[in-house]
């Protein structure tokens, strides 16, 4: 991480009476970075998100946007916040160039300029065909994109994007992380989505919140090392079970062995090998195996971060911040 | 002023790009034409009283169709989500909506001005009799439509918004009535003062008094400042 944080969450809560749905949130998002925020639904993305975008005010905390407090300079603040809501904030009745103008004009950009800026993001989201046609009139990917373009009017310094390739068909859904990912490259985002592979391709850092907790924040990698358990060394061998079990917990590193008969060739063992995540011990597996059975397999698993966000929002939901 | 001005555009290509508007320009006028036409040659009368009367109650039903949809549907679109993201503050939304639909309302009142062609023509109606009733019909307009534009604010949903601005409307027009059952001296002021349709009636007569101008003006400012107020609050 490079420079000061752009958008900053300390001990954000929000509660609607008695219903507390974001509790404590502490995080950070600094310039030149793309965060990527996971939970499933009724998390607490949505919400912590338009706290963020100043639609709603925190319960107690402080959200600060490029150093301006969302409680009481919230107006002041959204000239530097692009937001993409989870559902397109689109007037149907209006033509795409007048919604694109109506918000240029809004976000302070000069009369002058408003035609180019909207060309400039038009050509980003690839909505130059549809310039003249009313709202009602686009398809869900037309709409999901002009959503993001009104998002990217007026240069902005944040961008907030709530599941912004939703409803998108893969052509679209590349293009739209490459403008993200140029976004990124010297903005701060935060990036609500369901897709981790997403996460994965174009996120520096990825939070994890549930049930309104941030439960994780890490780099993807940072994120599968600290989950130590789900790192495993599978191997397919020709071997006696019994036998087998004690040369493998025999192996340094090795905490665990399960062992399964192979359903589809008889006498071939399934074996999976639970070890730590910066034990370096294949090799080791290795000898212990091949000099007394046939060795047809050996691999090791790494965590996807599909499982790490499941093994964070099933198992581990009072856990802290791990970074 | 630039985001009122531009949250101001937008709200008249939306109502003109949808039948609202012609819809609410075309009944009313219909509905003057036909009165006008009624005191005139039915009632004989050469001035616009009797139907300044009757614009009054009819801009009571139609200020629930201009008003019901202009913060109501922003919050069933989702588009309120992207309303109060923008660098707008509560006041400008709506000032903006507000003059949206005075815009109507003037077209409305432009259009009764054909009124006053015969009316010249055959007759010799007392101007400033005509134009007190004019000023009175906009500052009734202005008072509902704000009335109307905070019952929008308040409710998500526009069939709602609509009902609760005609009841209220319709309960500001007649209250004047209740001052035939009260025998308070206080009582009977105060309903009297509260009453639309009783200022209303001292401008149709000619008699421009403060304290009807005071009063509408009033009505407007409290509504729209509850309007910005309930923006501000629900956040």
């Amino acid at each position: 991480m490079s420079a000061s944080p752009v958008i900053a969450l300390e001990s954000v809560s929000k509660r609607y009476g008695a219903r507390t749905v974001v509790h404590d949130l502490s995080f950070t998002v600094a310039q030149g970075e793309i965060v990527g925020f996971l939970g499933p639904n009724g998390a607490g993305k949505t919400t912590t998100m338009r706290m963020i975008a100043g639609f709603i005010a925190a319960t107690s905390g402080r959200v600060t946007v490029a150093g301006r407090d969302m409680a009481t300079e919230n107006v002041d603040a959204a000239r530097l916040i692009g937001y993409l809501p989870e559902r397109p904030p689109l007037y149907d009745a209006l033509d795409v160039s007048a919604y694109l103008r109506f918000v240029a004009k809004v976000k302070g950009v000069r009369r002058a300029a408003i035609t180019g800026e909207i060309e400039r993001v038009a050509t980003a989201c690839r909505l130059e065909a549809v310039l003249d046609d009313e709202i009602f009139k686009l398809s869900k990917g037309y709409r999901q994109r002009l959503g993001l373009a009104q998002a990217l009017l007026g240069a902005p310094e944040v961008l907030l994007l709530d599941e912004p390739t939703a409803g998108l068909d893969p052509g679209q859904i590349q293009e739209t992380r490459e403008v993200i990912r140029a976004f990124g490259a010297d903005h701060a985002v935060l990036l609500s989505t369901h897709i981790l592979a997403e996460a994965t391709l174009i996120c520096r850092r990825v939070a994890i919140i549930n049930h309104g907790r941030l439960l994780a924040i890490d780099s993807p990698t940072g994120l599968q090392n600290a989950v130590e358990q789900t790192n495993r060394v599978v191997l397919r061998v020709t071997a006696e079970a019994s036998a087998l079990r004690e040369a493998l917990m025999s192996v340094d590193g090795v905490r665990a062995v399960d062992i399964r008969t192979d359903a589809a060739d008889a006498g071939v063992l399934s074996v999976e090998c639970q070890v730590g995540a910066h034990d370096r011990v294949e090799a080791a597996i290795a000898r212990a195996v091949a000099g007394r059975w046939d060795l047809h397999q050996l691999e090791r698993r790494q965590p996807t971060l599909e499982n790490i966000f499941l093994r964070y929002v099933q198992e581990r939901p009072e856990r802290g911040e791990v970074a | 002023m630039n985001g009122t001005g531009a949250v101001y555009q937008k709200e008249i290509a939306t109502y003109f790009r949808s039948p609202i508007a012609y819809y609410v320009v075309a009944v009313f006028l219909l509905g003057s034409g036909y009165f006008f036409l009624y005191n005139i040659f039915l009632g004989g009368e050469t001035a616009m009283a009797g139907t300044f009367q009757n614009m009054g109650i009819l801009l009571l039903t139609l200020v629930p169709v201009i008003s019901m949809r202009l913060m109501a549907t922003e919050y069933s679109a989702g588009t309120a989500e992207l309303l109060l993201t923008l660098p707008l503050a509560p006041w400008q939304i709506v000032l903006g909506k507000f003059l949206g639909a005075v815009t109507i309302l003037l077209l409305i009142i432009a259009g009764t001005l054909v009124d006053l062609v015969p009316l010249y023509l055959f007759g010799t109606p007392e101007t400033t009799t005509i134009l007190a009733g004019y000023i009175g019909f906009l500052l009734l307009g202005l008072a509902c439509l704000a009335v109307g534009l905070l019952f929008s604010t308040v409710t998500h949903n526009q069939i709602v918004a609509a009902l609760l601005t005609a009841a209220v409307l319709l309960g500001f027009w007649f209250v004047g009535h209740l001052q035939t059952f009260q025998a308070s001296p206080a009582v009977r002021s105060l309903i009297g003062y509260l009453s639309f349709s009783l200022h209303f009636t001292d401008f149709i007569q000619g008699l421009v008094r403060t304290e009807g101008v005071v009063f509408y003006l009033v009505v407007t400012a409290i509504a729209l400042t509850l309007s910005a107020g309930y923006l501000q609050w629900r956040r």
